[in-house]
C-alpha cells in the first residue's frame, strides 16, 4: 500500500489534488484580501469562462459551429430583468428561469436548425440571434428598445456576485468535465474526429448533438442572467449582439479548441487583454484581432492545445485507461 | 447455410448518372464474398447503400429476412452490419483502447464497464495492446487498418464490410490482413470484401462476384472467376494470359 501511494501516478495525482485545492481556496477566499475592482474582474473571467466552455462543447467536441450564442444571454438576461423588473420575484427565479427559456427557444430552434450543415448551420443561428434582436427592440412587452434597469442587481454586492460567478464558472468546467466522461462524452470525441465512421459504429449524430445544444443552451441562459446582474441594465440591441459569441470564439480559440483547459485561460486571457485595453476602445478590437490572427499562425490548436500536443500536458484528463 | 444478407436489384442514380444499375447478391453465413470491378463500378457506392450512408433508388437489402432497406446507418450498425472504409478513419485524437470503446459501446451498447473487457479482448485477436495508449492518429497504415477491423468487431457484428482493407500494404502486411480475416471468419460473422489486390481474392474468400458498370458480370469459387472470360474482358484487360 505505502509503496502505491509512493509510485509516481499516485505522486503526479496528490500534486495535481493539492494544487486544485490551492487554486480553489484562493478563489473562495479572493473577497477577503482582494479589492473591489479585482473581485469585479475575476466575476467577469468566470462568467466568460463558463460561456467559453459551452462554445467549446458545442464547437470543439460536437462539431457545431454557432455565431447565435448570444441567443441564450439574451434571453437569459430578459428573463431576469421580466422576473424581476415585471413581477418583482426573487432574482434566483429570474435566473432559473432564464436557463429553462433558453433550452424551451433551443428545443424550437434545433428543428430547423439541424436541417443546415456547416457553415450554413453557423450562419443559421447568427440569423436566429438577429431576428430576436429586432424582435425584442419593438415587442413593448419587454419595453421595445428602451430596455431594463435591472433594479434588483442593487441589492446584492460585488462578492455576493462574485461567488454566483465562481460557482457558474467551475461548474460549468465540472459538467463539461463529467459529460465528457460519460457515453456522451465517448460519442462526442468521436464525432468531433470522424463524423462517418461514429455513425457506422453507432453513435445517433442528431440525437448526441441535439442534447450538447440543449446543455449549452441552458448554461449560457443561466450565465447571460448573471452577467446582466452585473452589468444591471439591458437592451436588444447589446443583449443579442454578436459581441457576445465573437468573445467566446476568441476565448477558445485563443486557449485551445477541443481541450477543457483551453477556455479556462483564454477566458483569464481575454478579459486581462480587455481590462488593459479599457482606455482605448478604438483599438482595443484591432489588437485582441491581432492577437487571435497570431496565435492561429503560430499555435493553431491554441495555447492549451499546442502544450499538450507537445509535451503531453493535461491536468483534466478525460482519457479512459 | 443459410442466408444472412441477401440483396435484391439494387439501383442509385444521381440525376441521370445510373452508379448503380442493377446489383444482387447473397451472402451465407460465415462465408467471405470478394467482390472485384474496374474503378467506377459501383463497388463503394454498394458498400455505402448496405451501410445506410446512401439510399437505393430501387430494390431491396433484407438482413436476416428483415427488410433493412429504409434503416438508418445506426440502426443498421445495432443490427450486425460493420465496415471498414477505403482510407481508414480512425478518430485521431482518441487512443486505440477509446477507439474500440466507442465500438461496444454504441455498437453492441454493451455498458463502459462491459465494454473495457471485451475492448482489452478485441486489442489482443488484432494485435494493438501494446498501443493501447497510443493516439490513434500517431499509428501507421496497418495499424490504422487493424484498429479499424477491431473498431468494427467491437460492434458485435454479424455480417463486416471491409473496403480494400489490403490496398497499401506491403505483402507481409497483406499476409497479416488475410490472418485477420481468416479469424473474423472463424468467429461465424460473415464478410464481404471489396479488394483489389487479387491475391487476397484467391487465398481469403470463398467466393467472388465481379460487377462492373453498376451490375453483376459474374459470381463463383474465386479461381473460376478470375479465370473467366467476362472478368478479363471487363477488368484484367485480355492480355492478362
Amino acid at each position: 500500500m505505502i509503496q502505491l501511494l509512493a509510485s509516481k501516478p499516485f505522486k503526479i495525482l496528490n500534486i495535481k489534488i493539492i494544487v486544485l485545492i490551492l487554486i480553489i481556496s484562493i478563489f473562495l477566499t479572493l473577497p477577503l484580501w482582494s479589492s473591489e475592482y479585482i473581485i469585479s474582474v475575476f466575476v467577469l473571467i468566470f462568467l466568460y469562462m463558463s460561456l467559453g466552455q459551452m462554445w467549446n462543447l458545442l464547437a470543439g467536441y460536437t462539431g457545431l459551429v454557432s455565431l447565435g450564442q448570444q441567443i441564450f444571454i439574451g434571453l437569459g438576461g430578459y428573463s431576469l430583468a421580466v422576473i424581476t423588473v415585471l413581477y418583482q420575484l426573487p432574482i434566483a427565479l429570474g435566473i432559473i428561469v432564464g436557463g429553462v427559456i433558453s433550452i424551451l427557444f433551443a428545443l424550437i430552434i434545433s428543428q430547423p436548425i439541424f436541417k443546415m450543415r456547416g457553415d450554413y448551420f453557423t450562419i443559421g443561428t447568427w440569423i436566429v440571434a438577429e431576428c430576436l434582436a429586432v424582435f425584442f427592440s419593438v415587442w413593448t412587452y419587454v419595453r421595445g428598445g428602451l430596455g431594463f434597469n435591472i433594479i434588483a442587481a442593487y441589492k446584492l454586492s460585488t462578492t455576493d456576485i462574485y461567488y454566483m460567478a465562481v460557482a457558474m464558472g467551475l461548474g460549468s468546467i465540472a459538467l463539461v468535465y463529467f459529460l465528457l466522461r460519460t457515453k456522451i462524452g465517448l460519442a462526442l470525441m468521436a464525432m468531433r474526429d470522424n463524423e462517418s465512421a461514429a455513425e457506422t459504429l453507432g453513435v445517433e449524430l442528431y440525437k448526441t448533438k441535439l442534447k450538447v445544444f440543449l446543455i449549452a443552451a441552458f448554461v449560457t441562459g443561466l450565465t447571460g442572467g448573471l452577467l446582466y446582474l452585473s452589468i444591471a441594465y439591458i437592451q436588444p440591441r447589446a443583449s443579442f449582439s454578436i459581441t457576445w459569441t465573437v468573445a467566446m470564439v476568441f476565448i477558445v480559440i485563443i486557449g485551445g479548441i477541443g481541450t477543457i483547459e483551453g477556455p479556462i485561460l483564454g477566458a483569464f486571457f481575454f478579459i486581462l487583454i480587455k481590462q488593459y485595453l479599457y482606455n482605448y476602445p478604438g483599438i482595443s478590437m484591432i489588437i485582441l484581432g491581432t492577437v487571435a490572427i497570431l496565435t492561429i499562425l503560430i499555435a493553431p490548436k491554441g495555447i492549451v492545445g499546442t502544450l499538450q500536443e507537445r509535451y503531453g500536458f493535461e491536468i483534466l484528463s478525460i482519457r479512459r485507461r | 447455410m443459410a442466408t444472412v444478407l441477401d440483396v435484391q436489384d439494387i439501383g442509385i442514380s444521381f440525376g441521370n448518372n445510373h452508379v448503380l444499375k442493377s446489383l444482387s447478391l447473397e451472402l451465407k453465413e460465415s462465408e467471405v464474398l470478394g467482390v472485384i470491378g474496374p474503378n467506377g463500378a459501383g463497388k463503394t457506392v454498394m458498400l455505402n447503400i448496405l451501410t445506410g450512408i446512401m439510399r437505393p433508388t430501387k430494390g431491396q437489402i433484407l438482413f436476416q429476412g428483415e427488410n433493412i432497406t429504409n434503416l438508418s446507418t445506426t440502426e443498421r450498425c445495432r443490427k450486425g452490419i460493420g465496415r471498414t472504409f477505403q482510407v481508414p478513419r480512425p478518430f485521431e485524437k482518441m487512443t486505440v483502447f477509446e477507439n474500440i470503446l466507442v465500438g461496444s459501446v454504441y455498437g453492441d451498447r454493451k455498458s463502459e464497464k462491459e465494454a473495457r473487457v471485451k475492448a482489452l479482448e478485441i486489442m489482443e485477436l488484432i494485435g494493438l495492446t501494446e498501443k493501447k495508449g497510443w493516439f490513434a492518429g500517431k499509428l501507421g497504415l496497418l495499424d490504422r487498418k487493424r484498429l479499424e477491423i477491431g473498431r468494427a468487431l467491437a460492434s458485435n457484428p454479424k455480417v463486416l464490410l471491409f473496403d480494400e482493407v489490403a490496398g497499401g500494404l506491403t505483402e507481409s502486411e497483406v499476409s497479416d490482413i488475410l490472418g485477420m480475416v481468416r479469424m473474423v471468419k472463424e468467429q461465424g460473422i460473415s464478410v464481404i470484401w471489396i479488394e483489389h489486390v487479387l491475391k487476397t481474392m484467391r487465398e481469403g474468400t470463398d467466393r467472388v462476384l465481379c460487377i462492373a458498370e453498376g451490375r453483376n458480370v459474374i459470381c463463383g469459387i474465386p479461381e473460376e472467376v478470375m479465370r473467366s472470360k467476362e472478368v478479363h474482358d471487363v477488368y484484367l484487360g485480355a492480355d492478362e494470359e
